[in-house]
């Protein structure tokens, strides 16, 4: 039988991953579902397994000047509930799952599975956001972009911890995130849509736009965005033509049994153009 | 408790338990020494074992396969052709080989991982050009109303829908001396019972089947659980200990029935502005086992002119055979399928010839006393015109039509729809010859008979029936699960035939006990009496096909989305004659959830196979509404008693289903601009629909 | 194999078992509350939900490592309160009860609902009931129960 720790301190939780190998499961979500065998059996688990939603250290949302600290294993539902939390992101945990999983689910957990799906990833990627990884003798910060290296891939050791995800506090015009589910709630997305803009005197001062579930990771290009930084709203969109080619090579959806590239692909553009056309 | 007007509705029976958790269902059952069972599959769609190899298996672990079957290897539905375990053939993936019996479920997962099998694989079938059943029958001068003119065609498409009832199958079953006692989520206690029987090929006093609370089936529990019945209940009489095989959700959507996908070619010859003949061409996909198919084609056919009048027809249908999970019964049964095409098809011929659709169809709404499509006589009002109205004013239908034809994205769609209630023809005489008891013991009085209440509500409905006849209180009648050793074949629980007809002779039954009501204790027993008026061939498709019809009107308004084409379902509006509402609450809830189920058919619910493989494959995947996709919904019922009916009641659990789907399409279609000729109309095809414009 | 400390149905509990142990079949199996049910084993469907520390969760996707400390209740326990009578009187009233197998989830998303928000809108009971699938009722009467409960139950949320 698998080997179960439970620690109910980061300390002790460290400890652990640093003498062993284990797999590490948060709120159990994507986890259970992803490993289970039978009714009446135990979860289907071939390594050991660090269990960390008991550390209270987790579940902290704080902040300071810069930034807002949201502790890792805090339940989505109370991220969506707190104010401190950008409303980009709160607007976009609304729209997952349900209210039980929301009571169980947390980032550690979206972060840590990096589903090519997930939904919190996507203002998440939009916002700069970072992790904080720690190992019992290491602490360090990674853009959540280099951390997620591919399909269910992190770069995250076999000692290492995700421990915060910090946001960066910016100020902004508008923000939108779109989920296109096959309903309305308890849904994986067959693609999703985040934007923000700033404008100032006509001219745009910032521009971001990610996509989710289109290809292996988030798409977001930053130096796509920074061309159209400083132009007036007027010219930007007159090149919503342009600017939905350059996403053209970005945006690789996959056929499966949500449903098909052509609407993904299409979808995606289209979400796109409204957002731009409707900046102001 | 004397109630004036029996619709008036009354508190559920069963709330208390249901809401409490205390009801139990198959999996709340728990047996000393029970044993679990796992099914072995087959991995190909289509071929033959060549050898199949066991791990070996320790101390109190079973394999049970055809080898073991002591009666006749084949489930009881119709068609020689469902074994109950292969005895070499495969024709579908997943087709159960055997069952592997033991105490332990990690060892049970582990053996049937290691059990090895060596196949001769075939080329499967997936396409439909294997017809087993072909029907034709044909009215007026049938295709000779076609000859030298000129026709308009559409063709139409539906796909699977999977019932996803939230509790899946499953038995628990245990050995009593020489009887086996099956307990089960089923709708027909009969139906598993005589498969049993057949399958162990011993008396009927040696086999027992006891429903438990069923959660939800929908026609999916119908036929279906006849085949784990026999495998269980062989499996216990190898063993001789109580055994439990409940299906998970996976297993569950990858082999069980579905509603049969269809396709529909329609050809309609025009004169004076009217369908004067109609031609079908009408496909449906058996999937590897006839079962049922040949009477859902045959439902369909029936329903081939929708809730109009047409003279002249030449309908054809076929059963394909495909190497494809079987497919069967499912509320609607066949009339979704073909009331989408042909309201579909009215549709399009009006908007071809230059016509307002509805007017088109009020044009040809069929009256009381019309010839039906088979030449049945409508012989009871239909009060189509007067629920067409009061769907109208409730709606603003057509305003918002208008309106709406100007507007991009926005749209509103009516069906018209009716369904045949009760079992065609003359099955109930000929095939079913239902049975009721009424015991009366003191001051109780006993409902015996095999009728499920799967939600229902028929523990309450008949309860009512009986204490209202007999004046008394409702706490005097019981009415417990089905038991075979207690309840005599009342019939399945099925075609919208419950109250109809079982309630139509439990009523008869009430009488009887109320006039001898001084006595202590006594039985009475009666059995179905066919009214004189149904005669009904059923090889050539000519007379009364059902004897009664319960007649409804959907209107529903969307909106799309004009990025991303998604389906939002505002509100609906719904009008329904089911003669008489026993209980006017249980009604209700009957038509929010078929309707439910009907819109859901039309636009949101996806299954489709690939090389034979189910793709949606658990809750995840296969997309039923959520609380939050729910529209508000509002239904009005008109009376209309039906004089065979238990206070004038006709049939009531499929009606709701069978108009949603074409509603929802037309909405869209107005919505969009552009024609729907197949369901589900998701936002893929709607991409499709409008870039290919 | 860990020895878990947990609080069911108003009881303190302590077992040893093996903390990787789905909360669903700890209950049904080793405290025969059958009354949280498997609908879909994925998280999908709700009929396993029950309350943790007065919130929903759906009990298949809850291993049962993290269940030390927390505070668990099942409709049986539910059942013996107040706010329940209130919400079992309000499906009655509503008709929302058929089949009755997504219906102990239903009055557990009720309860956890409406304990942190006693007068919802429309919108905010959709969302709450938006992870119970239910395949009979088509949603609306339940939807109805809860709107009447939270009338009825004034004082009690």
């Amino acid at each position: 039988m698998v080997k179960s720790y439970i620690p109910l301190t980061l300390d002790e939780c460290l400890k652990i991953l640093n003498q062993n190998e284990v797999k590490i499961v948060a709120g159990g979500t994507d986890m259970l579902i992803q490993n289970r065998s039978h009714t009446s059996m135990p979860i289907g688990f071939k390594t050991d397994v660090l269990y960390i939603s008991n550390i209270e250290e987790l579940k902290k949302i704080y902040e300071d000047e810069e930034f807002v600290y949201i502790g890792s294993c805090c339940s989505l539902e109370d991220i969506m509930e707190n104010e401190l939390v950008p409303v980009l992101l709160r607007d976009t945990i609304l729209e997952m799952g349900s209210p039980a999983i929301r009571h169980t689910a947390t980032l550690a957990g979206n972060i840590g599975n990096a589903s090519p799906a997930g939904d919190s990833l996507v203002p998440m990627y939009l916002l700069d956001t970072l992790v904080e990884v720690r190992s019992i003798n290491n602490v360090r910060k990674v853009a959540l972009k280099d951390f997620i290296t591919g399909v269910r891939r992190i770069d995250l050791n076999m000692d290492e911890l995700i421990t915060k995800v910090i946001i960066p506090k910016i100020s902004y015009s508008n923000g939108y995130f779109k989920k296109v589910g096959p309903r309305l709630s308890d849904a994986i997305s067959k693609l999703s849509f985040a934007g923000l803009y700033s404008v100032s005197n006509g001219v745009l001062k910032d521009i971001r736009f990610a996509f989710g579930a289109v290809n292996v990771t988030v798409v977001r290009r930053r130096e796509l965005e920074e061309k159209l930084i400083g132009k007036k709203i007027s010219e930007v969109k007159e090149m919503i033509e342009e600017i939905l080619k350059w996403f053209e090579e970005d945006i690789k959806p996959i056929d499966d049994q949500r449903s098909n590239k052509e609407y993904r692909k299409k979808i995606s553009l289209k979400l796109l153009r409204s957002f731009i056309e409707n900046i102001e | 408790m004397f109630l004036k007007d029996i619709s008036i509705s009354i508190n559920k029976v069963d709330n208390e338990d249901k809401c409490s958790g205390k009801a139990k269902y198959v999996a709340d059952y728990k047996l000393d020494g029970m044993l679990y069972a796992f099914t072995v599959r087959s991995s190909i769609s289509k071929g033959n074992i060549l050898t199949i190899e066991y791990p070996e298996l320790p101390e109190g672990y079973f394999v049970v396969d055809h080898k073991d079957v002591t009666g006749k290897n084949i489930v009881k539905v119709i068609f020689d052709d469902m074994p109950v375990f292969t005895t070499g053939e495969i024709t579908y993936l997943y087709e159960p080989i055997s069952l592997i019996i033991g105490p332990e479920k990690e060892v049970l997962t582990d053996l049937v991982k290691r059990v090895k099998i060596s196949y001769q694989e075939e080329e499967p079938l997936f396409d439909w050009t294997d017809s087993v059943i072909r029907y034709h029958f044909d009215k007026g001068e049938g295709l000779k109303a076609f000859e030298n003119e000129e026709k308009i065609i559409f063709d139409y498409e539906t796909s699977y829908q999977e019932q996803a009832y939230i509790e899946t199958q499953g038995f628990i079953g245990y050995p009593e001396k020489d009887k086996v006692t099956l307990l089960g989520s089923i709708q027909c206690p009969y139906y598993v019972k005589n498969a049993v029987i057949q399958a162990l090929g011993v008396d009927e006093d040696k086999v027992r089947i006891i429903q438990t609370t069923v959660g939800g089936a929908f026609g999916g529990k119908e036929e279906f659980p006849s085949l784990i019945g026999c495998q269980l209940a062989v499996a216990i009489k190898k063993i001789n200990k109580p055994i439990q095989l409940i299906y998970e959700r996976e297993e569950d959507m990858l082999v069980t029935t579905k509603r049969h996908p269809s396709r529909v070619h329609f050809e309609a010859v025009i004169k004076n502005n009217k369908i004067y003949g109609l031609k079908a061409v009408v496909g449906i996909d058996g999937g590897a086992n006839i079962g049922l198919s040949g009477v859902v084609l045959s439902r369909a056919l029936i329903a081939c002119t929708g809730a109009y009048s047409i003279e002249n027809l030449d309908i054809s249908g076929d059963v394909f055979k495909t190497n494809t999970v079987p497919n069967g019964a499912f509320r609607g049964f066949g009339a979704p399928q073909m009331f989408f095409a042909i309201e579909m098809f009215f549709e399009h011929v009006a908007k071809t010839l230059g016509l307002d659709p509805l007017e088109f169809k009020l044009s040809h709404l069929a009256k009381q006393n019309d010839y039906t499509s088979t030449m049945g006589i409508f012989r009871d009002p239909v009060l189509m015109p007067e629920m067409v109205d009061k769907v109208i004013k409730e709606s603003g239908y057509l305003a918002k039509r208008a309106q709406y034809e100007k507007e991009e994205f926005k749209g509103i769609g009516m069906s018209l729809f009716f369904h045949g209630c009760g079992f065609t023809g003359s099955g109930e005489q000929n095939h079913i010859k239902a049975k009721v008891k009424l015991k009366k013991d003191k001051d109780k009085v006993y409902i015996l008979i095999a009728a499920v209440d799967m939600g229902q509500g028929v523990k309450t409905s008949f309860r009512k029936l009986v204490a209202h006849i007999l004046d008394i209180d409702i706490e005097r009648v019981i009415f417990d699960n089905p038991d075979t050793d207690f309840v005599p074949d009342s019939g399945p629980t099925v075609a919208s035939r419950t109250m109809m007809i079982v309630g139509g002779i439990v009523a008869r039954a009430a009488k009887e006990v109320k006039e001898r009501f001084n006595e202590e204790s006594f039985v009475v027993q009666k059995q179905y009496e066919q009214p004189d008026y149904i005669k009904y061939d059923e090889a050539t498709f000519k007379g009364d096909a059902y004897p009664a019809y319960s007649w409804g009107v959907n209107v529903v308004e969307v909106e799309v989305d004009k990025d991303t084409y998604q389906v939002n379902v505002k509100k609906t509006w719904s009008v329904y004659d089911i003669g008489k509402a026993i209980d006017e609450r249980i009604v209700m809830g009957q038509a929010d959830g078929g309707l439910a189920q009907g819109l859901a058919y039309g636009y949101l619910e996806v299954m489709k196979h690939k090389q034979g493989k189910i793709m949606q494959k658990n809750m995840t995947d296969y997309i039923i509404p959520t609380a939050m996709d729910m529209c508000p919904m509002e239904t009005y019922l008109f009376d209309n008693p039906y004089a065979y009916g238990p206070y004038g009641a006709k049939g009531v659990g499929e009606l709701s289903l069978i108009g949603g789907a074409p509603a929802v399409a037309m909405a869209i279609e107005q919505a969009i601009k552009r024609k729907v000729f197949k369901i589900p109309v998701t936002p893929e095809y709607i991409m499709e629909l409008i870039d290919n414009g | 194999m860990a020895k878990i400390k947990f609080k069911l149905n108003g009881e303190f509990q302590e077992i040893y078992t093996n903390p990787s142990r789905r909360l669903l079949d700890v209950l049904r199996d080793d405290f025969n509350l059958t009354g949280p049910k498997e609908g879909c084993g994925e998280g999908e469907c709700g009929a396993c939900a029950v309350l943790m520390n007065g919130e929903i969760v759906n009990s298949c996707s809850v291993p049962f490592a993290n269940v030390i400390n927390k505070e668990i209740i099942t409709i049986e326990g539910f059942s013996k309160t107040k706010r329940y009578e209130v919400i079992k009187d309000a499906f009655a009233e509503a008709g929302g009860v058929q089949c009755g197998f997504c219906t102990p989830g239903m009055i557990i998303a009720t309860e956890s609902l409406l304990n942190k928000n006693p007068n919802p809108t429309d919108f905010e009971i959709k969302i709450g009931l938006s992870g119970n699938l239910c395949r009979c009722t088509g949603y609306n009467l339940i939807i109805e129960a809860v709107k009447i409960a939270a009338k009825e139950g004034e004082g009690l949320w």
